[in-house]
């Protein structure tokens, strides 16, 4: 398959957005139901969560959501869904006020419904982090067309900066699929909450089945995972033939439906954008690639 | 043998609603799956000329909600309302000019959906008071414990062909099947609540796109493959999900016609029949009259 003329490079501007730690929240009742009809009480879905880093098992830990690092939100709801769609993969944040303030880090990943942008920070500094305290986003990336990347291939979600770090392979030409090295690819049907949602601001979740004894078939934070058959262009949809990569950003759930979640940052018809599975030993983003430690 | 129920031991509520608007904002326009604007009707309201048996896609309409979408004002009894309400459910006009017409609930969308005649439905508008008498939840087949019912108002089961078989299991009759691939918006979701949006059904807009649910009518009955809504919608290799077409064309992308779930449970426990006659029409809803010209374009005198 030929790509299509790449157009004219536009240049890309970064915005400073205003997030807010988020406080976890949960109804009048404490239980959800997981998809064996057992109650549970949900742990670690939102706010601010210890102990959770980028190169941990998504199945590690007894927790619904959790994503590696603190949750930040917008009080006002339109605000919130531009902090999350603007938000990429790899822009720096800084913590303005409370015990934290002053340090640095990076948006890991964004969370879907009323959105959510996730950010890493050193253990040390996000455990001096509270709900509510403000963090600015320097948000960039949304509109990127990197050098070398085929027209007919969609990325979304990542900070430019990011984008050379990553197992990607732009050869260049329009003829050169684009290679992405990744921990697994899920065929479509394990495409769970997020399906038929804008993909710039909503994770899509993976049904996946519990890892082996061994931790065969886990993921880890941070890790590139392909899914066969999904366009992610305008909403995440069933296309035979595409392909979509994205970044695990939170861990496994109990819930039905739900699962490991993934931020999208590639999409492209399967000959243009091809996916390398390397279960044991792929490297997706790491602490050190965003300077965390 | 029709299946055993609980079906004496369930309580029969009063609820209330209202005809509710169509919405939208001042952005106007969605994206279809190839990026393409559009700006079409078919939620909320009262959508004309789309009745139980008639084609669920073909339509220019977005996330097509036949007949007339209920809500109730009150944040808290709405959702009473959209758990309480099953398919089957009678629903009365209680006020305005359609007062005292009478339709069927034929599932869920974040509003209740209800199939009124064309006559009634032509005279109801938003804001027009409705009186639903809700049963079913809490529903179950005494002789099939691994099956969960869901969403189904007992008289409804009882006049669906199938029942149990002499090898224990639970025949179904489906109009169509629907691969775990097809399921969209919806996934994760409460299993009373909105409805399962099949992908794979955009009539003319790509061979990629189909999964041959093209053919699927509203008020159909269809079985899910791999699909457990037991508690909540998710994917299940071994399970199955039956669910009845509520909804219709989509454009918008990961969307499409969807399945209110109405049964659940390994694939095992059921029996598939396949069956075109497989659809609400058959037993609650007459199929309307063929009629030369489509009526819903205008008043009647």
């Amino acid at each position: 398959m030929t790509g299509e003329a790449t157009p004219p490079a536009l240049r890309l501007v970064a915005v400073n957005l205003l997030g807010v730690v988020e406080h976890p929240e949960l109804g009048g009742s404490p239980y959800r139901v997981d998809r064996d009809g057992r109650s549970y009480v949900p742990a670690g879905d939102g706010g601010i969560v210890l102990g959770l880093e980028l190169g941990d098992p998504a199945f590690g830990l007894v927790a619904d959501h959790a994503a590696p690092g603190a949750c930040l939100v917008h009080p006002d709801p339109a605000a919130r869904h531009a902090l999350t769609g603007y938000a990429c993969i790899g822009n720096q944040v800084r913590v303005r006020t409370g015990r934290a303030a002053g340090a640095r880090g990076a948006v890991l990943g964004k969370r879907g419904e009323q959105g959510r942008v996730i950010i890493g920070l050193a253990q040390a500094d996000l455990a001096r982090l509270r709900p509510g305290d403000e963090v600015a986003v320097r948000a960039c990336g949304q509109g990127l067309r990197a050098a070398g990347l085929r027209a007919d291939v969609a990325v979304m979600n990542l900070d430019p900066a990011l984008l050379p770090l990553l197992p990607v392979d732009l050869p260049g030409g329009a003829d050169a699929a684009v290679t992405v090295g990744v921990r697994l690819t899920a065929p479509s049907r394990l495409a769970g909450n997020g399906i038929g949602r804008p993909a710039v601001s909503w994770d899509l979740d993976l049904q996946l089945p519990p890892p082996g004894d061994d931790g065969a078939g886990d993921l880890v934070m941070g890790d590139l995972v392909a899914v066969d058959d999904i366009d992610a262009r305008y909403n995440m949809g069933y296309r035979r033939g595409w392909v979509t990569v994205g970044m695990v950003v939170h861990g496994a759930s109990p819930l039905p439906g739900h699962g490991p979640g993934i931020t999208p940052i590639l999409t492209g018809p399967a000959g243009a954008l091809r996916a390398l599975p390397d279960p044991a030993g792929h490297v997706g983003l790491t602490a050190t690639m965003l300077q965390l430690q | 043998m029709k299946a055993a129920t609980n079906a004496g031991r369930l309580v029969r509520q009063v609820l209330s609603g209202e005809v509710w608007p169509a919405l939208a904002d001042r952005h106007a326009y969605r994206v279809g799956p190839d990026g393409q604007p559009f700006l079409l009707p078919g939620m909320g309201g009262v959508t004309l000329g789309v009745h139980c048996c008639d084609p669920a896609t073909g339509y220019a309409s977005d996330h097509l909600e036949p007949g007339a979408s209920i809500r109730h004002r009150d944040p808290g009894a709405n959702m009473a309302l959209q758990f309480l309400t099953c398919v089957g459910n009678q629903v009365r006009v209680a006020g305005g000019p359609a007062a005292g017409a009478l339709g069927h609930v034929i599932g869920q969308h974040a509003y209740v959906l209800v199939d009124f005649p064309e006559t009634a439905a032509a005279n109801l508008a938003s804001g027009d008071p409705v009186t639903v008498l809700a049963c079913g939840q809490g529903l179950a087949l005494a002789d099939h414990p691994a099956i969960m019912v869901k969403n189904c108002d007992p008289d409804l089961l009882a006049r669906m062909p199938g029942g149990t078989r002499p090898d224990g299991r639970l025949e179904v009759h489906v109009a169509a099947r629907v691969p775990a691939e097809a399921i969209g918006a919806g996934a994760g979701m409460l299993s009373e609540y909105a409805n399962t949006d099949l992908m794979g059904a955009y009539q003319g807009l790509g061979e990629d796109l189909s999964l041959g649910l093209e053919g699927l009518r509203i008020g159909d009955i269809v079985a899910l493959d791999d699909a457990d809504h037991r508690y909540g919608r998710g994917y299940r290799p071994g399970y199955l999900t039956i669910g009845v077409i509520s909804t219709g064309q989509c454009m918008l992308f990961g969307h499409g016609p969807g399945p209110s779930t109405l049964l659940s449970g390994p694939s095992e426990a059921f029996w598939l029949v396949d069956d075109p006659d497989a659809n609400l029409a058959s037993w609650l809803h007459a199929k309307p009259e063929p009629v030369p010209v489509v009526p819903s374009q205008r008043w009647s005198a």
